[in-house]
């Protein structure tokens, strides 16, 4: 039945081509909005989550490892690596003072080979002094890990259930830890029985390159936590001079250097994507306005049958408010299905850790994106009515065809 | 109900910047009443469609008034004028003026919507239709009607809401004879039911129809 509500979706059926033209706008300006804050706060999340799960004030690993090994990026780097060091380097970080907890961790790469399910940071840890992964397990409610048990990253997808096999040796899966958005999702967490094991595993088949090391007289790094009172920077600069063979990072640089990279990122996004909702907001205008000259004749019919500049302004407005709003919904849930598809690749792509926000963001981020698309409507719809009311109707009707 | 027009001119300006102005409507007077069909005929340009949109509401005139039953229609606010023209006053504009998106039957029932809630008049809508002879094409669109058909559905929906004044611009243009009197019979039973009915056209063929019939020429109105 014909009325005055449903005029104007009839209208936008009437005129396909425009219609459509503005949808493809209105998607692109949601999808920029959703899609950038979404990007944006995933990012942000990322960061937040890593620095909670970094833990640890100050990271000691061995100066030759510098070449593989970049303190900045290490919560970022995609390529699994390892390196090690005396482990008697952690009574000498011990010692130092200021120093209030040290504990040591051995790194481990799984081979690209027949051997290992897929290729994995492996990080293990001494539970009788460590500080840093043992809160992890708490909070997600984990048991103690016994020899061959691990607990795997967020991104780690096991096909084989509870089971995942290094150089033909078999862990059993007691949990998965929850997304951080960096390259601590894409590890798996042992303890130093369980890495020794694999170690020794890895140099039967001789596809480690420190053979001629015992993995029970070396380690990859020790994470300290600083005493209260003490500088941190302070107490790094100390560990530099009395321990010989070390590269020291704070965790305060490794989460700033990243946060400063993050940020560019976010400011980039953000700006792109007001970029691109300005550009949109044109177009629709533009778009909307020319569809609205093309109708001057109809409209002034509408005013020759008696509509008023309220009923008009009515029309032309529910006519910009159903497409912006289609168009937007249309561009949040495209963007949404390929933020939630593709998020970890587009955080790699963009050199971040990414953790895409929670569904309760993603609805208030998605309320955010419709709001943009009203105000466009409004903006569109503004013109629209400007140009109507510039137009005399009496003289568009008069003038014939 | 009488329409009147006082001392009503219209002049435009000419472009360029001699500030020159076209006097398209010289001041005139002229009333149509209840019950009668008048006729204006006169050339293109003879200032009679600028003449008939004043009178509508719809051309703000230059100097004079423009009367419904004493009152001041210009000296309304724009919103009682539309209320008054979608209330009082049937207009069938020149050209085509239908909605591309509506069949011929929603395009008909419009009037009706732009201020009523209720369920439109199906049955009137339909009966005009009938008259002026489009009823098998009520489910069409626009697109799929001659210029003759388009002019005949703009007289069907002018007549929608009953209007006290119909006023018609070139109703029967591009018309072939039959269907000027299908037309032209419409609108005199208009007048016959108690409307007051004002066509301007620069054919001769409405002036059987008229009870009085003026010819416009330079802006002037002259009795014929």
């Amino acid at each position: 039945m014909l009325s005055l509500k449903n005029l104007p979706r009839k209208n936008l059926q009437g005129y396909a081509g425009r219609t459509a033209a503005l949808l493809l706008f209105s998607m692109l300006m949601a999808a920029a909005v959703f899609g950038g804050s979404m990007i944006v706060g995933g990012v942000l999340r990322g960061l937040s989550e890593a620095e909670a799960r970094l833990g640890a004030d100050i990271v000691v690993t061995p100066a030759e490892a510098n070449s593989r090994f970049d303190a900045q990026t290490v919560l970022l780097q995609t390529e699994p690596g390892y390196f090690y060091m005396d482990k008697g380097k952690l009574a000498e970080v011990a010692a130092v003072e200021g120093v209030e907890r040290a504990t040591p961790q051995r790194y481990m790469a799984s081979a690209k080979a027949g051997c290992c399910s897929m290729r994995l940071q492996m990080i293990a840890f001494d539970p009788e002094t460590d500080f840093v992964i043992g809160p992890w397990l708490k909070d997600s409610s984990l048991s103690e890990m016994g020899l061959m048990d691990v607990v795997i990253g967020s991104n780690v997808t096991v096909y084989n259930d509870n089971v995942i096999q290094f150089y033909d040796r078999e862990c059993r899966i007691i949990g998965q830890f929850e997304p951080t958005g960096t390259t601590l999702d894409n590890c798996v967490y042992m303890n130093f029985e369980t890495v020794n094991e694999l170690i020794n595993a890895s140099f039967e088949k001789r596809l480690n390159l420190y053979e001629r090391y015992n993995p029970e007289d070396v380690i990859s790094s020790v994470m300290v936590r600083t005493a209260s009172g003490y500088d941190t920077e302070r107490v790094a600069a100390d560990i530099r001079a009395r321990v010989s063979g070390v590269s020291v990072a704070t965790a305060k640089n490794m989460v700033s250097g990243i946060s400063d990279g993050l940020k560019r990122i976010s400011r980039s996004i953000t700006l792109t994507a007001v970029m691109l909702w300005v550009i949109g907001l044109f177009a629709v205008m533009l778009i909307f306005v020319m569809m609205i000259h093309e109708r001057k004749r109809e409209f002034a019919a509408l005013a020759a049958m008696g509509a008023d500049r309220d009923v008009i302004s009515g029309i032309v407005g529910r006519e910009a408010m159903t497409v912006c709003l289609a168009g937007g919904a249309a561009g949040i849930f495209l963007s949404a299905v390929l933020l939630y598809s593709f998020g970890g690749f587009i955080g790699h792509s963009l050199g971040a850790g990414m953790v895409v926000p929670s569904p309760a963001t993603a609805m208030l981020l998605a309320g955010f994106s419709l709001g943009s698309s009203l105000l466009a409507a409004k903006a569109a719809s503004m013109a629209a009515v400007r140009y109507i009311c510039k137009t005399d109707a009496g003289l568009v009707l008069k003038e014939g065809e | 109900m009488k329409l009147e027009a006082r001392g009503v001119k219209k002049d435009f300006a000419r472009g360029g910047n001699s500030g020159s102005v076209l006097e398209a409507v010289k001041p005139l007077d002229f009333s149509l009443e209840s019950g009668e069909l008048v006729e204006i005929t006169g050339r293109s340009g003879s200032g009679k469609s600028t003449l008939l949109s004043m009178m509508a509401g719809m051309l703000v005139p230059t100097g004079g008034s423009i009367c419904i039953d004493d009152t001041d229609i210009y000296s309304m606010k724009e919103e009682e004028r539309s209320r008054l023209r979608n209330d009082r006053i049937g207009l069938v504009p020149q050209g085509h003026t239908a909605l591309r998106s509506l069949t011929v039957l929603e395009n008909v029932m419009l009037p009706f919507v732009l201020y009523h809630r209720e369920t439109p008049p199906e049955d009137r809508a339909k009966e005009l239709l009938q008259k002026v002879g489009l009823f098998d094409m009520k489910d069409e669109r626009p697109n799929a009607l001659s210029g003759g058909e388009l002019r005949r559905m703009a007289v069907a929906r002018a007549l929608l809401m009953k209007p006290e004044v119909l006023l018609a611009d070139e109703p029967t243009a591009g018309l072939d004879d039959e269907n000027v009197e299908l037309v032209m019979e419409l609108l005199r039973s208009a007048a016959d039911e108690g409307a007051s009915v004002l066509l301007v056209t620069h054919e001769n063929e409405a002036r059987k129809y008229a009870d009085r019939v003026f010819n416009m020429d330079g802006g002037r109105l002259c009795s014929n």
